[in-house]
């Protein structure tokens, strides 16, 4: 397996008003600042269709989010495999909090994208001369991807299973996000936090090393011996 | 039949297990008989060990996970821990990531405090 290698990235938390559960109390003057982003981004094609599909990412105005209240569990959570149908990520400003940045974009996918996130992600554009790399800032988050489970930062890079629908140089929105974490504050996911996303830009399809499967009964005159190489999509995360 | 001198063919055959064992210690690596069989061991073991390595970690995961939960309480485990984390619905947080018990300690102890009350 690869070394990671140090990109800019960012993961995107977002804070909703009764979802998360944060822990510590010093959330009362937060501060938030509202970017304004809009593109429509046509995605590229499914497996084998041309079928182009836009979905639009909107930028509202900050919220105070009430970190004071909501102890309780939120709604019921969802299915542990398959359907996030909607990615709503609402973004927010970002906080005064002493090391943690977060925005995040709002995103009405059409259902379209509903094939594409059941690998719990969302395809975003391809990124012609986009720099989006943010320097590193201290906050992971946690991210599943499939059915596994990877602890991110700005900047790292990752190998994943093959991701379906998925072509190099594709943005990628992680909606399953399980927790975020920084220097001083937690927010834990029940399961999942609703409306944090986190950003990935597919860098390489790769195969594996190659693996020798090699199989022997001894005294049986029984010998097999195969290779194989699986495939793996590395995604960066930026912000 | 004419005749058919035999060439290369074992040859090449001897060499590419030649390769793989070439970083084995002593006879392991210069014989060509025991070669071979070591080759044939070394990869039994990978492929065994390939879906050990799964539960090795798993378990280490679990060593972690107890050893951070025993600390600071009396009567806390492991089990508990997990029986907790499913009962308030964080099902997924998994094993490896009490690796965040590693790196960030205050984070862990923040989703303890979480889960128990």
């Amino acid at each position: 397996m690869a070394t990671r290698r140090l990109l800019g990235a960012v993961a995107r938390p977002l804070r909703f008003s009764n979802q998360p559960i944060s822990s510590l109390p010093n959330f009362g003057t937060l501060t938030l600042r509202s970017k304004l982003v809009t593109f429509s981004q046509s995605p590229p094609s499914n497996t084998l269709n041309a079928l182009a599909y836009t979905s639009i990412f909107r930028c509202f105005s900050s919220r105070t989010p009430d970190y004071s209240g909501s102890e309780d569990d939120d709604e019921e959570e969802e299915d542990d495999e398959g359907e996030v149908e909607d990615s709503c990520d609402e973004e927010d400003g970002s906080e005064a909090g002493p090391k943690l940045v977060a925005q995040g974009g709002k995103s009405e996918a059409e259902k379209l994208e509903e094939a594409a996130s059941i690998g719990y992600k969302v395809i975003g554009p391809l990124t012609p001369s986009e720099n989006p790399f943010k320097p590193y800032e201290p906050v992971f988050a946690v991210v599943q991807i499939g059915s596994h489970q990877f602890k991110v930062s700005n900047g790292d890079s990752i190998f994943a299973e093959r991701l379906k629908y998925c072509e190099v140089n594709d943005k990628l929105i992680l909606s399953k996000v399980l927790m975020l974490g920084s220097r001083t504050e937690t927010i834990i996911g029940r399961p999942i936090l609703p409306d944090a996303a986190v950003h990935a830009v597919v860098e390489e399809h790769a195969l594996d090393a190659k693996v020798i499967i090699f199989k022997k009964k001894r005294r049986k005159n029984y010998r097999r011996t195969k290779g194989h190489r699986q495939v793996t999509h590395s995604p960066s995360f930026l912000q | 039949m004419t005749r058919v001198k035999r060439g290369y063919t074992a040859r090449r055959r001897r060499k590419k297990i030649r390769l793989f064992a070439s970083t084995f210690i002593g006879a392991h690596s210069r014989l060509t008989r025991t070669t071979t069989q070591q080759r044939m061991r070394a990869l039994i073991s990978s492929h065994r060990d390939r879906s050990r390595k799964k539960r090795d970690f798993r378990r280490l995961w679990i060593t972690r996970i107890n050893a951070v939960t025993r600390e600071d309480k009396l009567f806390y485990s492991y089990s508990l821990f997990i029986h907790n984390l499913y009962k308030r619905q964080l099902l997924l947080n998994r094993k490896i990531l009490a690796q965040i018990a590693l790196s960030n300690k205050n984070c862990f102890d923040i989703i303890s405090n979480k889960i128990i009350n």
